[in-house]
């Protein structure tokens, strides 16, 4: 164990800190769950990727800058501590890319992930169903083989980024005599083919982050589909799995929100309460033992090591650690935790972060369903409804 | 940095946990608890493997070995609920002495011919020293009211603090393990209680509760063994992470058991009562509560995420 960074590492922070604080934008941009901030949000993409920030860890070929889990953590560290907007493509970048990586054929790796790690394709995640949703194996949306092409015809809801991006991707149903885990493809398509209908659905906070997607008929190439048919679930539940893991949230974002909170709390102190200043403390406490703990993670596997079920702790352990920072947030700002805008004009971004925050415990996985993967994966209990 | 244990210091752990468990089950538990509660037996045990000298320097006849590997240690005394006094012996005093240049009874410790038990005056009673008997709800906690002088010394008292959270990650694992091997073979409505969602959900809270604070309580030892002066701060919060932790998983595992739970036949009785005692022992929660307060709120300790090591 060594918990002190090489020459090497500090002089890539320093770097990574001067070109933040050159180009974060100043003011925290309009939120990504609509038009206009996501338009500003992409363009933050491809800002980032002009300073060949997309996504150091991926290899050079792939426009990444091929770096260690390490200075991704550095790099994190010092995106967030800039202000660093959310990402919009976020669903490619922590999710797709990873995948592709690990299923894709060359030609798929050179074909999708160059123009994601560049911000020009944005992607959308389609997973969930009306009737699938926690219960994914549940899923009915059909790709029918056509010569060389699949005719997908069905719905997915809930999509994340879809009411304004690109492409998408999803499990579909390719053998119609199957039942739950099999005969499922994962697909990834062009959400501006032809038959395919977006319905923005409005979110709690009453913009349109997410849409249902109708497909009526869509063909795509077969050439689109991603370790071959029949392979979906296993390939869905490695996407998962990098959801929940390492990548999607790393403790920057957390430690960033408890920095901010010990501030709000300071500007509060006189009328916030012992349970309040407790809270705060506990948030710094949490988020430190979450960026702890996955640079112990980050540790294992560049020694070789995998994360396996593991990964279900960590979305439970940033997810309730989010909510709660947000709820202290919200009980000390009091009377004014309502309020949209400040006074002063300014967005209440407690606000947005709490109503937010209360998705993190449903999404990639609802809570409950990690806590049946810890109990049975890790701890040895058994399944559901076993004798 | 590389937040990883090394091989060597994995396979140390390993076979004290493999001789712990192989020599200080449950059963030898019971019979010290029957019998009068030290066995010269076990501590020679552990004096046999070295670890009596793990911290002492090798010119004074020890291993040489440093706060990392003593933490991982009284991990595995408190997963298997040891009582015989090493680790205030061996990785509290021993690290203490070695600190302030005092080497005259280190060989005689290291030789398993002298236990230490040193007082500080946050602790108004010592385990295993000299003076008048107090009892513990742990029966295998041999209490002496707190001597007439204690140190102040700061040192000590991250030292103890340290162990103590480091054991407490122990008892927490190991009342999580027992309590899911119980649900596993306790069988109501027709299948093992462990199949039921209302229990499930909670050993997996105290699964993620318990892995959240054993990278506090590494992160704590390798700041103390590095002299660092936030070192002081990262030991309470480890204190604070690994008591919270084993606290709640003691609660939830006496659950777990339902009527077994609250009997003295189940073993679980002796790992709970001893995590309530250290949950109190050099500074309880409040006093780390504060230390942790005073240096995020006071402004003593810079935080958000470029600080993650500072």
């Amino acid at each position: 164990m060594d918990l002190a960074y090489t020459p090497e590492q500090q002089a890539f922070r320093a770097e990574v800190r001067a070109w933040m604080e050159a180009h974060v934008p100043k003011e925290p941009l309009v939120t990504l769950e609509c038009k206009e901030g996501f338009d500003h949000h992409v363009a933050w993409e491809r800002t980032l990727a002009s300073g060949n920030w997309g996504m150091v860890t991926w290899p050079e070929q792939f426009g990444g800058r091929g770096l260690d889990l390490i200075q991704w953590l550095i790099f994190e560290e010092e995106y967030f501590r800039a202000g660093g907007p959310n990402r919009a493509n976020q669903n490619g970048i922590f999710l797709l890319g990873p995948t592709i990586m690990e299923f894709g054929t060359e030609e798929q790796k050179a074909r999708f992930l160059p123009p994601m790690a560049r911000g020009e394709v944005i992607w959308a995640q389609a997973w969930s169903e009306p009737g699938a949703g926690s219960d994914m194996a549940a899923i009915q949306s059909k790709a029918v083989r056509d010569g060389d092409h699949y005719v997908i015809t069905g719905q997915k809801t809930w999509s994340s980024r879809a009411a304004f991006a690109d492409w998408g991707f999803g499990i579909f149903r390719t053998d119609p005599e199957s039942k739950r885990h099999k005969g499922l493809t994962f697909i990834l398509f062009d959400l501006n083919s032809p038959g395919i209908t977006r319905r923005p659905i409005r979110q709690l906070h009453g913009d349109t982050g997410f849409a249902e997607l109708f497909f009526d008929e869509v063909r795509v190439p077969v050439e689109n589909c991603l370790a071959g048919e029949g392979e979906g679930w296993n390939v869905a539940m490695a996407t998962a799995g990098f959801e929940r893991g390492l990548m999607l949230r790393s403790p920057g974002r957390f430690q960033a929100t408890a920095k901010r909170l010990v501030e709000l709390y300071r500007a509060h102190e006189a009328e916030a309460s012992p349970a309040a200043r407790e809270a705060v403390v506990q948030a710094w406490g949490a988020a430190q033992a979450y960026a702890y703990n996955t640079y112990a993670v980050a540790s294992k596997i560049m020694a070789g090591g995998k994360i396996g079920a593991e990964a279900s702790l960590n979305k439970i352990f940033w997810s309730e650690l989010d909510r709660a920072m947000h709820r202290t947030a919200m009980q000390l700002l009091g009377a004014h935790a309502e309020l949209k805008r400040f006074g002063n004009g300014q967005i209440n971004q407690w606000l947005e972060g709490y109503i937010f925050s209360l998705s993190g415990p449903i999404y990639a996985g609802s809570n409950e369903v990690q806590r049946n993967i810890i109990a049975e994966r890790l701890l040895g209990l058994p399944r559901v409804g076993a004798g | 940095m590389n937040f990883r244990f090394s091989d060597d210091q994995l396979t140390l752990a390993e076979s004290v946990r493999d001789y712990l468990a192989g020599t200080h089950g449950p059963e030898v538990l019971r019979r010290l608890d029957a019998e009068g509660n030290r066995d010269p037996a076990i501590w020679q045990g552990l004096v046999d493997m070295g670890l009596t000298g793990l911290c002492v320097p090798e010119e004074q006849g020890g291993l040489g070995m440093g706060l990392l590997e003593a933490a991982l240690i009284a991990a595995e005394c408190g997963r298997a609920c040891l009582a015989e006094p090493l680790v205030d012996t061996a990785f509290v005093a021993v690290p203490w002495l070695v600190s302030k240049g005092e080497t005259a009874e280190l060989a005689a410790i290291a030789a398993g011919t002298r236990k230490v038990a040193l007082p500080h005056v946050l602790n108004p009673w010592v385990a295993d020293g000299e003076g008048k008997p107090l009892q513990s709800v742990d029966p295998l906690r041999n209490l002496v009211r707190f001597p007439a002088t204690g140190s102040t010394d700061d040192h000590l008292l991250n030292l103890g603090a340290l162990m103590s959270a480091a054991q407490l990650l122990g008892l927490a694992d190991a009342m999580l393990n027992q309590a899911v091997e119980y649900a596993k073979i306790r069988t109501q409505f027709g299948q093992p209680v462990g199949a039921f969602q209302g229990l499930k959900h909670q050993l997996s809270s105290c699964a993620v509760a318990v892995e959240f604070a054993k990278p506090v309580v590494w992160r704590a030892a390798q700041a103390l063994q590095d002299g660092a002066s936030s070192a002081p701060l990262h030991v309470s919060h480890a204190k604070l992470a690994a008591t919270d932790a084993a606290i709640q998983t003691a609660e939830v595992a006496i659950q777990v058991h339902g009527a077994m739970g609250y009997t003295y036949e189940v073993d679980l009785h002796f790992w709970m009562k001893r995590a309530w005692a250290l949950a109190g022992a050099w500074g309880d929660r409040s006093y780390h509560y504060k230390r942790v307060d005073a240096a995020v709120l006071g402004g003593s300790q810079p935080i958000g995420p470029e600080h993650t090591f500072a």
